[in-house]
Parts: C-alpha cells; structure tokens; sequence
C-alpha cells in the first residue's frame, strides 16, 4: 500500500516537474545565469505551500513530522558548493 | 473540463501552478505515509543493492549499513513513479519522442556552447552527475530531498544548502559561458 503511494506521488512528482520545463538543460542552467527565475519560482511555491499544509495540519493534530534532514553546518554548507557546480553543468 | 484538458495539454505551466502541485504532493507525502520527498538517496539504496550482490566487503562499512541501506526503498519507488510522471508530463504536451533522440537538436542552447556532438553531451552528463550524487551525499540530501523537503519543515540544513548550491551554480555559469551567450 505504502509502495502504490509513492508510485502515485512520484508520479504526480515528476510531471509537475515535466510542467515546469525543470526537466530542460536550458532551464536549470539559465537559472545560475539569472535569466530565468522558473527554478526558483517553483522551489519556493513548493516550499510556501507544503509548509501551509504541514504547519497547519500538525496544529491540527493530524500529523507529527518526520525525522527532519540533520544540520551539520560544514557539511551542508559544502555538500551544497560542490552540487551547484554539478547542477550547472549538467542541468538536472 | 474542455478548459482542464486544453490546460493539461499545454506544455509549459507557469511555476508557481506546478510549485502548488509539487507542494501539495510533499504534504500527502507526510499525510499518507509519514515520508519525505528525495530524489538522490534513493540512488544510494539502489547503489549500495548492486554494491553489495558484487563486492560484500568494500560495501561492508558504516555508510551503506546505516545511513543508506540498501534496498527497494519508498524513495526508488517513488523515484520510478517520477519517471512515469514525466513521461506523462512529455506525452500529454506532445513533446514525448520514442527511439535514438539527439542529443543536441532539442537543446539550441547547449549546441552553441558546446558544439553538436552529441557525445560531449553524454560525457559532461555522467561526470556532472557523479559531482551531484557525491555533493547530494555529503550535504544529506539534493534539491528535492534538502532544499524542499527539509525547508518545508523549515530545516537550518536546507537553507545553508540553498545557499551553496546557489553560489556556486552561478560561479560555474560564469566560468562555462563567459561572454559567450
């Protein structure tokens, strides 16, 4: 059952992404050129809504959240250095 | 329902409707099955399967035994409905293409950067992924598993990796294009 949820959610997962045109070369690279603001004005419509639904639905009793990504500063903070030079070049 | 198929059919959606779609999947995501989104561990489980079936003792260590166990994961199994999804996305914007696809000819951009051959393509594809997967691993997470995930839970993580991954993707345009687009 857990699995034709995740079957279902991914795929609604990609074909928004498909939608958005984030599955383009042009897209993500025109992004770290500042010409095209579609990666950033998706990521953060996610964030704003998902964070709506989940705040509100745990103040609501209805969910508790999941184990949460750790924070270890350094390792984040360079993970993320080194993924930006692979996103752009290959523009996934 | 003529307006929802015309809308369905149209190949690029404004950002800000698929964010909606993407948000409100990332909230069913908890609802239904306590689960975050990501993308790359789920490279990892399937990663650390083969690695085992092959060669038991270089994958005998901490990582793959406890931080990324292998197997077929909720994340592989979302990672395949993500396929199907864009597969879909493609049909229904009549855009999906069967057969020996070049490489070069949908990208215009990427042919007056690199040239049309198409295997540059292919080489520059595999080395900038491995970067992603080995960064995805470092950080605990990619775009989707960290940054969307985690900042919709308003993580401190996702936050700072946004902000690498910003910082240097727009170092690496600058050096790939310089003056050249």
């Amino acid at each position: 059952m857990n699995y034709v949820i995740a079957l279902v959610l991914g795929s609604f997962f990609g074909f928004s992404l498909n939608k958005a045109g984030l599955t383009k070369y042009n897209k993500i690279v025109n992004q770290f050129r500042l010409t095209d603001m579609a990666v950033l004005k998706f990521m953060m419509t996610a964030l704003v809504v998902a964070m709506i639904g989940l705040y509100g639905l745990r103040g609501l009793g209805l969910i508790t959240f999941p184990p949460v990504p750790a924070t270890y500063i350094v390792g984040n903070l360079v993970g993320g250095l080194i993924f930006g030079i692979g996103m752009a070049l290959t523009g996934y | 329902m003529n307006w929802i198929n015309m809308q369905i059919r149209k190949e690029l959606w404004s950002p800000y409707v698929a964010g909606i779609l993407l948000g409100i999947v990332g909230v069913l995501a908890v609802l239904l099955s306590n689960t975050l989104l990501g993308a790359s561990g789920a490279f990892e489980n399937v990663a650390g399967m083969i690695g085992k079936a092959i060669a038991p003792k270089a994958f005998n260590n901490m990582y793959f035994n406890f931080i990324m166990p292998p197997g077929i994961t909720w994340g592989v199994i979302l990672l395949v409905g993500v396929f199907f999804g864009g597969l879909i996305g493609a049909a229904t914007s009549g855009t999906l293409k069967w057969g020996k696809k070049d490489a070069a000819s949908g990208d215009a951009q990427w042919k007056r950067i690199f040239g049309p051959q198409i295997w540059k393509r292919w080489v520059l594809g595999f080395l900038g992924a491995i970067i992603l997967e080995y960064a995805a691993g470092i950080a605990g997470g990619c775009t989707s598993g960290l940054a969307i995930s985690g900042g919709m839970l308003l993580v401190p993580a996702a936050f700072l990796f946004i902000a690498g991954m910003f910082a240097s993707g727009i170092l690496t345009a600058l050096v790939v294009y310089r003056n050249r687009y």
